[in-house]
């Protein structure tokens, strides 16, 4: 019994300890960090990363990119460079890194916080074009053209060009349109024609480029089309036909110039990570801190990762909370599961996929996967071949629900490249063997139950506020932790045992 | 939705009672008092059929052990002097795996059950054995040749095309608490209450009928044989008793179960025995094992032989 009271007790005085700290923390991080509890208050607040990667051939570098400092959408918090060994330049509109012989892959990052400037929108600054040069074509080509535009005549639109846009954008194509493009064409060869025709009728156009502020990893920037009508340059969405900036759209360069140009180097990208950021409520508030004493902290947290890393990791620190759902069903309530954490990777799936459609894709998945292990058991396979078998029978049911998913436009049938292949055929196997074992009822029981739990921990860590809460307070992981473990010596009743073992007090009639 | 909630009781009523939870059989008495290192001495029937013949424990001969799977066809040449005998699973638990031979022909081998099954069909079963199948965590595993036990004829009304065994929960070499498991049609022949057999539980101090129930209810008679259950006295208790009493100087285990048959001519034998008995036994004596726990804690002596120790609970 003793030894039990102590590591209770031993465990509870951590438990407190780590919620001393993890209360003390979060008020600091509130008070002198500018933290909030929930995520909305950022919306505006975007942290943009651009990544230039190259490979230098060893002449001298001249590395341009375009950037937004002359937006008047948004304004620029911060901004910071990290390129070791390279003279930077900041223009206007461009930024310059240069230096002597680098040899190898070499990367560089522009990194900048922006923030909404609602007074700024669409006051784009004008310079009058000269009136366009007549586009590289041939008589036929011309006429073509000709015909386009005054096939778009016709289309809903203010002027020439916003018609022309809607005109490339109809559904289904219009024949004499269809006989222009190319079989095969990349938004930016459909900008390049649009620009191409409009020459044709004498109007200026250019392109732009720009971010949509939505959260992910390497992002490409969209292409926008900007034309010359009744002395100002307009904006138009290439895809939409859209007049004007959509809304949270950063321009990054504008005026027909390309957004990157390396010299003395070769496969050169650009790829942009996005986050709506919490480094950058930090920033707000850690400017204001920088005057305390309190500013150095904040270097030393994982708030100051690379972007990347940090969406990595807010995605890992919702899983404790899972864990402790998983034990708390597991060992308090007392539901069967099959496996100990299978829960937690059927949640960890419906997130990627979406909870309706993953419950719809999974669920299709080990019924057809059930089928074929019966069809299977006929044929007296050896342990280890067989859950192979298994394996790659749920890799063909996957390929086939993508086929199908992406050939009739059923986007719950795409989902089910997400979901991890050997659990989902271990599932199949278990429950396969608990089919034969304990009768069909038992089987459909344990997988019920894996299911239920993996719903509910769904809903938890897909959740906003919590995944905001534990990434920016990620000191209540210690806390998780010591519970977790406090329950480790919960040698109490589980929920189920009320029932199980109900028949031993009561008079059962 | 009353209804639903009739079905439960309190905590508080289960403590009152002495119930052992799955949380506190884990906690204060399985890792307690149950090495880990020990643990393969029961896990594996090899292993215990050896300490078992060291002990002077009576069970079931071994006719010959399949390690590889290359070995499978030596079976003929292990049983070529028997007429009947069993393979099990080294690592099986709850019977699974299990099958009885009672004659067999140049062409097939006549089960327990009345059906016949081919010489591949044999070798299939073997091979899936050593690959896993039967086995704790599906971990590789070993096939055992025993000879078949000739149950008794006293249970032969209770159980429905099943193997009548008796389970002896032993707590510091204590027998603790007993039942026995009746298959029945609804169980398939199989001895699991979960799948519908009737647990009838022994008196520890005499091996008569306590309560029976199935599904967790009371009930009186065998649902398919008919028999008066509450009739049920085990003979050979007193050895029932000391071939429990005695797997724990064998093992030296603090907390475990005692499967035991009874052979019509040689008596009592272990058949197997469990590190993590379940806890339904205590539905099946309508008793808490926590209370009986408590009482070997604080007045049953310790340094005992298993004799005297039996004698203690016969007293």
């Amino acid at each position: 019994m003793k030894h039990f009271i102590s590591a209770r007790l031993i465990l509870t005085f951590f438990l407190v300890l780590s919620l001393a700290f993890a209360g003390y923390s979060i008020y600091y991080k509130i008070k002198y960090w500018g933290f909030s509890i929930s995520p909305r208050q950022n919306a505006n607040v975007w942290a943009i990363e651009a990544h230039i990667n190259f490979l230098a051939d060893g002449s001298p570098i001249k590395v341009s990119l375009g950037i937004p400092r002359k937006n008047k959408g948004f304004k620029i918090l911060e901004e910071n460079v990290i390129a070791n060994g390279y003279n930077t330049q900041k223009y206007d509109d461009r930024i310059v890194f240069r230096t002597k012989n680098m040899i190898g892959e070499q990367d560089l990052y522009y990194k900048i916080i922006v923030f909404d400037n609602i007074t700024g929108k669409d006051k784009l600054k004008d310079t009058a074009p000269k009136s366009p040069s007549l586009p590289d074509m041939d008589e036929q080509q011309l006429a073509q053209a000709r015909q386009i535009i005054k096939l778009s005549a016709s289309m809903p639109g203010d002027d020439t060009a916003e018609k022309l846009v809607n005109f490339f954008n109809q559904e289904p194509l219009h024949p004499a349109l269809k006989s222009y493009l190319p079989v095969q064409y990349t938004p930016a060869v459909k900008l390049k024609i649009m620009q191409d025709i409009l020459a044709v009728e004498g109007i200026s156009s250019r392109t732009a480029r720009g971010l949509r502020l939505e959260e992910g990893q390497k992002i490409t920037p969209d292409l926008m089309l900007e034309v010359y009508i009744g002395g100002a340059w307009r904006i138009y969405d290439p895809l939409t036909g859209k007049r004007g900036l959509p809304d949270n759209f950063l321009l990054f360069q504008r005026g027909g110039k390309s957004l990157l140009d390396v010299e003395g180097g070769t496969g050169s990208s650009v790829k942009f990570s996005l986050q709506k950021s919490i480094t950058s409520t930090m920033n707000l508030a850690s400017q204001r801190a920088k005057q305390s004493k309190k500013a150095g902290w904040f270097d030393y947290t994982i708030y100051n990762l690379p972007l990347a890393q940090q969406n990595t990791l807010k995605w890992l620190s919702v899983f404790p909370l899972g864990i402790l759902l998983v034990v708390l069903m597991r060992n308090i309530v007392g539901v069967q599961t099959m496996g100990t954490f299978t829960p937690m990777l059927i949640s960890m799936s419906l997130v990627k996929t979406g909870f309706a459609t993953g419950l719809i894709c999974f669920v299709a998945i080990v019924i057809m996967g059930l089928i074929i292990r019966f069809i299977m058991s006929k044929l007296n396979l050896l342990l280890v071949p067989r859950i192979s078998a298994v394996v790659i029978f749920v890799i063909l049911i996957i390929h086939a629900l993508t086929f199908i998913g992406y050939n009739f436009d059923i986007k719950i049938a795409q989902a089910s490249v997400f979901f991890p292949i050997i659990i989902t055929a271990w599932i199949i196997e278990r429950a396969s063997i608990t089919w034969e074992e304990d009768g069909p009822v038992n089987a459909g029981k344990e997988l019920f139950n894996s299911l239920l739990v993996g719903v509910i921990v769904y809903f938890v860590i897909a959740n906003d506020y919590v995944r905001h809460i534990m990434f920016v307070f990620n000191e209540l992981n210690l806390v998780i932790l010591f519970i977790v473990m406090l329950l480790g010596t919960y040698t109490g009743y589980r929920l189920t045992e009320l029932k199980r073992f109900a028949p031993l007090v009561k008079k059962v009639n | 939705m009353f209804g639903f909630f009739k079905k439960f009781t309190s905590a508080k009523m289960l403590r009152a009672k002495g119930v052992l939870g799955m949380n506190t059989r884990n906690f204060h008495i399985i890792s307690r008092y149950n090495q880990r290192r020990l643990y393969p001495l029961v896990d594996d029937k090899v292993q215990t059929k050896a300490l078992a013949l060291q002990y002077g424990l009576e069970t079931p001969n071994l006719i010959g052990v399949i390690e590889h799977q290359f070995q499978v066809k030596n079976i003929l040449s292990m049983v070529k002097n028997h007429t009947e005998f069993v393979v099990k699973p080294a690592h099986g638990s709850g019977g699974k795996g299990v099958l009885v031979v009672k004659s067999f022909t140049d062409s097939c081998f006549t089960l327990a059950s009345g059906k016949t099954i081919t010489y591949s069909e044999l070798y299939q079963h073997i091979s899936n054995i050593l690959s896993g199948l039967y086995s704790l965590g599906g971990r590789y595993d070993e096939a055992l040749i025993e000879e078949v036990v000739h149950f008794s004829d006293v249970f032969k009304d209770y159980s429905y095309n099943g193997v009548p065994d008796v389970r002896i929960i032993v707590y510091k070499g204590y027998p603790i608490m007993a039942m026995t498991r009746l298959s029945t049609a609804e169980s398939g022949g199989r001895a699991n209450l979960h799948q519908g057999a009737v647990g009838v539980g022994l008196d520890i101090k005499t091996g008569k009928t306590k309560k029976a129930v199935q599904h967790n209810l009371p009930l009186t008679y065998h649902p398919d044989t008919h028999a008066d259950l509450r009739k049920i006295e085990v003979p050979f208790w007193r050895e029932h008793l000391l071939i429990a009493a005695k797997a724990y100087e064998m093992t030296g285990l603090g907390y475990f179960g005692a499967d035991i048959v009874l052979d019509a001519t040689k008596g009592p034998m272990m058949l197997e025995l469990n590190a993590r008995p379940g806890l339904a036994i205590q539905i099946a004596n309508g008793l808490g094992l926590k209370k009986a726990i408590k009482r070997v804690d604080k007045y049953y002596p310790s340094g005992l032989t298993p004799q005297e120790r039996i004698n203690f609970i016969l007293r």
